[in-house]
């Protein structure tokens, strides 16, 4: 009987318990939702919440990831690449931190409610977009230092490196 | 034991037709060549969602403490539409102490979700080749389970972006925040409790073949794919690595924390407010007694100074009605504690409070023993110009109608000419210029 219930729905009996119990939760809070103020434009983001990532947020990200691979990406042999600094996280870090900031601060950033945030807090909302842009800043400089002393010792590392070959031969 | 065979009963096969694909997929995402990333598969997926799961069930449990401490089943605390279930699961009273009760479970509840927002953006990268599995339908269990993971996703980017946008004060939307935020975690939740369920096994397969935080041990030099399995979201074609799992899950993780650092630092305020450059409370208006942080300044809705002059009267009603000055407010015994106000919004901050009890403002109003009192505001219109206060918050002794902060006169946009402080109630029913205060006696 089981094995036939497999065949038909493609799991166990237990899973579709699951699902059932799982499916009657969200469909108690859709009825409320529907009740509440506003259902179409609830349902308008939550449709725009399942796409959000898979479809904008990944294209464009993993399209600037590409781009700085192609760019600034070890190209170079096994054994050059061995020996070389990679730059390109030198860049991602810096870049994805920011970018995560900017996406969970934007709207104070980009001043979206800069006139009801104003009106009722009191405060200015001019200061964030300059401070987002220094954080930005203080990260790439962290960053590109890093790179510096890395690609110092690694030359100095090679230079040693080939000064040992011309030295056996 | 042998059992007894039971005689066979043949049931005729229904005819379900099953959704035909072709065996190859088409080129593009959907072939498994497509995904190149070495880092991607179950163990990866595993770890995040380990980082999770935490962070979630803080988030969920201090969100339904959150609606708990409104105590919706008072008056018209509740923001929800009338019937349902969702008012008779609180079944407790929100209690006064500690005194920073509330400003710990809301803080907790920002900060948990604002660190959950890039581990989440993680989870879904390392399991996009999921999205694009061929064939996309292979039994009716596969499909209810997309659907499922439908309004997992849909529900977990709404919710942390719905709480995100009402901390910036930004709604660029028609519904209610309350309502829509509170029951799209019922479906968040639900659909999370099955995944999680259904995950187990791979996750366990994950650790134990792998361990659990070995591969964070592995440097770029030592990074390699995880074996290729059908169907899973291992890559089959892997590229040469250009970054360790460990620092793809350093990087993540360091965002994560910059930003709960961020919004941290307006919740436990002092010294470390300043680390708070982007938290929307961030900010001190001054220095002065009056210039911590403002929720909704007297402009922003609509109280003019000359309802709070000489002429504002407090009207108290319970066993008989009575109307009192200021004035005569300063005249009965004044108490001062440190309290902290904390916002829904996650912020908070503790100041020194001094003024009449609350419960000697109902005996005043010949209401002994009061069982609920509705504070009204003088603010004409919005969400919260009332909030009925329970007999717990009417009794403790810390619970005050504010006629002071600091030592000097609550300043207009502070609730001037009187306002409610209860220890652990949140913010928005600590309300600032009182009008009226309705005691009722069970």
């Amino acid at each position: 009987m089981v094995a036939r219930f497999r065949n038909l729905y493609g799991a166990s009996p237990l899973h579709l318990m699951a699902v059932i119990a799982s499916f009657l939760i969200a469909t108690y809070a859709f009825t409320r939702i529907f009740a509440a103020p506003g259902p179409i434009s609830t349902m308008t983001f939550f449709i725009f919440a399942i796409f959000a990532h898979d479809a904008i947020a990944f294209p464009l990200y993993s399209g600037l990831n590409w781009i700085a691979n192609r760019s600034i990406g070890d190209r170079a042999s096994y054994w050059m690449a061995e020996r070389r600094v990679q730059p390109v996280n030198y860049l991602r870090i810096p870049a994805v931190i920011s970018a995560f900031l900017f996406l969970l601060y934007f709207p104070l950033i980009l001043g979206l409610s800069a006139s009801r945030y104003e009106k009722s807090t009191g405060l200015s909302s001019d200061v964030f977009m300059g401070r987002w842009l220094g954080i930005c800043a203080a990260l790439f400089t962290i960053s590109a230092i890093a790179y510096a002393i890395q690609v110092r010792r690694a030359s100095g590392k090679a230079r040693a490196e080939d000064e040992a070959l011309l030295g056996d031969s | 034991m042998k059992r007894p065979s039971l005689p066979r009963i043949r049931i005729p096969r229904p005819n379900i037709p099953k959704p035909k694909f072709p065996e190859e997929p088409p080129p593009g995402p959907t072939r498994p060549t497509f995904w190149k990333s070495p880092l991607r598969g179950p163990w990866l997926s595993s770890i995040i969602g380990s980082a999770l799961l935490p962070l979630i069930i803080i988030c969920a449990v201090t969100g339904f403490l959150s609606h708990a401490a409104y105590n919706p089943t008072l008056g018209d605390n509740s923001f929800f539409p009338a019937g349902g279930i969702s008012v008779n699961i609180y079944f407790f009273s929100w209690p006064t102490v500690p005194t920073f009760l509330y400003a710990v479970t809301q803080g907790l509840h920002v900060i948990s979700g604002v660190i959950a927002i890039p581990l989440l953006f993680a989870k879904l990268w390392s399991v996009m080749p999921k999205l694009f599995e061929w064939p996309p339908l292979k039994s009716i269990s596969h499909l209810l389970e997309r659907i499922s993971l439908a309004l997992l996703v849909g529900g977990a980017l709404f919710l942390f972006f719905t709480g995100l946008l009402n901390t910036q004060l930004y709604y660029p939307w028609k519904f209610s925040f309350v309502p829509s935020h509170y029951y799209a975690a019922f479906v968040f939740l639900a659909a999370l409790a099955l995944h999680v369920s259904l995950k187990i096994p791979t996750i366990r397969k994950a650790y134990r073949e792998r361990g659990v935080v070995k591969p964070l041990r592995d440097n770029i030099e030592h990074t390699t794919p995880e074996p290729y399995v059908e169907g899973s979201t291992t890559p089959l074609k892997p590229a040469r690595p250009t970054i360790s799992r460990r620092a793809l899950l350093g990087t993540v993780g360091a965002a994560s924390l910059g930003a709960g650092l961020m919004m941290a630092g307006q919740v436990i305020g002092g010294p470390l407010r300043k680390i708070s450059l982007l938290g929307p409370h961030g900010i001190q208006q001054s220095d002065g007694p009056n210039g911590f942080q403002i929720n909704k300044t007297a402009e922003s809705v609509g109280i003019e100074a000359a309802e709070t002059g000489d002429g504002w009267r407090l009207r108290l009603a319970g066993g008989k009605e009575v109307k009192l000055s200021r004035d005569d407010l300063l005249a009965m015994p004044q108490h001062t504690y440190d309290l902290p106000i904390a916002c829904v919004e996650g912020w908070s901050t503790t100041q020194s409070w001094t003024g009449v009890r609350l419960k000697d403002l109902a005996v005043a109003a010949g209401a002994t023993g009061a069982s609920e009192v509705l504070v009204e505001s003088l603010q004409a219109a919005g969400s919260f110009n009332k909030a009925t206060l329970s007999s717990g918050q009417i009794d403790d002794d810390k619970s005050l109608l504010a006629l002071k902060v600091n030592d000097v006169d609550l300043s207009l946009d502070h609730g001037f000419p009187a306002r409610v402080i209860v220890p652990a109630a949140p913010g928005v029913h600590c309300t600032k210029w009182v009008s009226s205060m309705k005691f009722s006696v069970a």
